[in-house]
């Protein structure tokens, strides 16, 4: 799904921000990323990491203590009406008006100054696209969790808007529903919507995401395209290799003796007498290792297979207590 | 053509938070009051000064009391506001921060026009049309939006400062029956009033605007009412001062 990575207007910049509730006490702290029209910007992260501060002080919610960053390029302390007019978001806390689900959408587009019969047919077009036509008529508290979600996202389209923030969107709702909204955000990016996503569903980051910004204690631990930081900090990878037949015990402690000298750290993960599965960092010199060393023995190799780092493992390894420091001189890649 | 900000948000403070119930029950008690206290104690109580009859005497305290109703109301649709998010989702909005408390103050006051209007027509088969100047009625309808500016900015600036819709709506409650019942709206202040009491109800802004309001609709306004205006003035900016700073203070998110 993500695509474009040439050059674009940047829409919005972040520079060194950080907000503070006491001068001990920092919620996020020295954040620089920057955000290119039509791309779509994922801020991963645990629980408390500071997504949603981010999010808060980027929609002026919260004035940042420290750092910049520029909204079109207007500074944010100074961004006002107008700027808030080209942005749209999706709060994590659930917002809504004691309406019908139907009038709570054409009210917001109301409040937002859309045009009657706009706002009316962009509703319809909502209660469409979120599947909530069966529910239009009902007070939105009365939906469940999903539904709600849904509603949430389908009432902040109503307005039209060049930067969306989205904290959290697909929290509750099904695969499908994921899917369909995922599809639709794509698309929406693809027609020149820049998106700042805050998720924890990685699967649906690495889906969706054109770079992504990996937040621990309040910091960007990382940031990049999510292939990128998959490669970065995919951490060993399993590698299973199939022999034709098994292999005698003098065979076996060969290969082990091998790859074990061969440096790269190394963990078997079983042995059975035709299979070695194992983890590795390097795996592409390991495998091309155990090529070579089956070859002159008349030994063919069946399979080897290299499962590939999913974003996130990639995530665990770098948020988890004892990740390495940031191996690079910033953790901006892209 | 886009309506200015502050009337869009009038407009969807009016629908968004008030279910019909609520406000049946808002504006209905002070009219079912009207008609129950003032027939019951209309029999019972033969003139009370100036007024003339009981009910005579009731009806301008009554929609005095109506900027209590309309504040409580935009009290009501601010705090829901915050507990649902909502104050978050129009300040990341194109609105700034005073439009919105001006929305809200113009709310209070039109909450209280309303309960005015439904106070005349309910009074109006009990006491007659009261035949007002059109100085006299600018003296009602000025003394009911200084009121509605003054307790519509007092309950925002404590809606503000709390986090806790229990609290709130305590609060609330308790200085809506403290405010109505200890002043002049449902019977007058003498002689005999223990010295205690009596300074309270003259400590109660509510007192002064429904004097003011009754004097109108006696055709007695006077130096007393002057003042009375005076202190409303002042006690208004002071309420909208503080609205102001507690919204400055303001802590978004989540609130119970």
């Amino acid at each position: 799904m993500p695509g474009p990575t040439s050059p674009r207007e940047t829409v919005l910049r972040v520079e060194r921000l950080g907000y503070a509730y006491s001068p001990e006490r920092f919620a996020i702290r020295d954040l620089s990323f920057e955000v290119g029209r039509g791309e779509v910007f994922g801020l991963l992260g645990r629980n408390g990491a500071g997504k949603t501060t981010t999010v808060r002080v980027l929609t002026t919610l919260l004035p940042p203590t420290e750092g910049t960053a520029e909204l079109f390029g207007k500074d944010l302390h100074r961004c006002g009406r107008a700027e808030r007019a080209r942005i749209g978001v999706v709060l994590q806390a659930e917002s809504l008006d004691f309406v019908s689900v139907e009038r709570n959408l054409t009210l917001y587009g109301f409040l937002w100054g859309v045009p009657r019969e706009v706002a009316k047919s962009r509703a319809e077009e909502m209660l469409a696209l979120f599947e909530l036509n069966e529910v239009r008529h009902r007070k939105p508290w009365g939906l469940s969790g999903g539904e709600r979600r849904r509603f949430q996202v389908a009432r902040e389209l109503m307005h039209e808007m060049e930067l969306l923030f989205l904290d959290e969107p697909t929290v509750g709702l099904d695969a499908l529903t994921r899917k369909r909204i995922l599809e639709y955000l794509a698309r929406r990016a693809r027609d020149g919507l820049s998106i700042v996503f805050t998720t924890h569903i990685l699967q649906e980051a690495d889906q969706l995401c054109h770079r992504i910004g990996v937040l621990q204690g309040g910091r960007l631990r990382a940031s990049g395209p999510p292939a990128e930081v998959k490669r970065r900090y995919r951490g060993p990878r399993t590698v299973e290799a199939g022999f034709e037949r098994a292999l005698t015990d003098p065979e076996r402690t060969d290969l082990l003796g091998l790859l074990t000298r061969h440096g790269e750290k190394f963990k078997v993960v079983s042995f059975e007498p035709s299979v070695l599965t194992f983890q590795a960092g390097n795996a592409e010199d390991l495998v091309a290792e155990i090529s070579r060393w089956a070859s002159p023995r008349d030994l063919d190799v069946d399979r080897i297979s290299v499962r590939e780092a999913t974003l996130e493992e990639a995530f665990v390894n770098l948020v988890s207590d004892d990740a390495p420091a940031d191996p690079g001189p910033r953790s901006e890649f892209a | 053509m886009k309506l200015p900000p502050v009337v869009r948000l009038v407009v969807r403070n009016f629908e968004a938070n008030l279910d019909p119930i609520t406000l049946l029950v808002m504006f209905g008690q002070p009219a079912f009051l009207i008609v129950i206290l003032g027939t019951m104690f209309s029999g019972l109580i033969s003139s009370v000064g100036s007024s003339g009859s009981y009910i005579a005497f009731l009806v301008p305290g009554m929609i005095a009391s109506q900027m209590i109703t309309g504040a409580v109301l935009c009290g009501r649709v601010f705090w829901l506001d915050r507990r649902w998010a909502m104050v978050e989702q129009i300040f990341s909005g194109p609105f700034l921060r005073a439009e919105y408390l001006a929305a809200l103050l113009i709310t209070a006051l039109l909450f209280s026009l309303v309960g005015v209007g439904i106070m005349v027509l309910v009074a109006l088969p009990l006491i007659g049309v009261p035949g007002l100047s059109g100085f006299e009625l600018s003296v009602i309808l000025g003394t009911i939006a200084l009121g509605s500016l003054f307790f519509g900015g007092l309950l925002i600036a404590i809606g503000g400062r709390i986090r806790s819709a229990n609290l709130y709506f305590t609060i609330q409650s308790v200085l809506q029956y403290f405010l109505v019942f200890i002043s002049t709206v449902y019977y007058p202040v003498s002689a005999k009033t223990p010295l205690v009491l009596r300074a309270i109800v003259y400590a109660n802004p509510l007192t002064y605007a429904a004097n003011t309001v009754r004097d109108a609709f006696t055709h007695s306004f006077g130096a007393g009412d002057l003042v009375a205006g005076a202190v409303l003035t002042g006690l208004a900016v002071v309420s909208f001062v503080l609205a102001v700073a507690s919204f400055n203070r303001l802590e978004l998110g989540p609130v119970q």
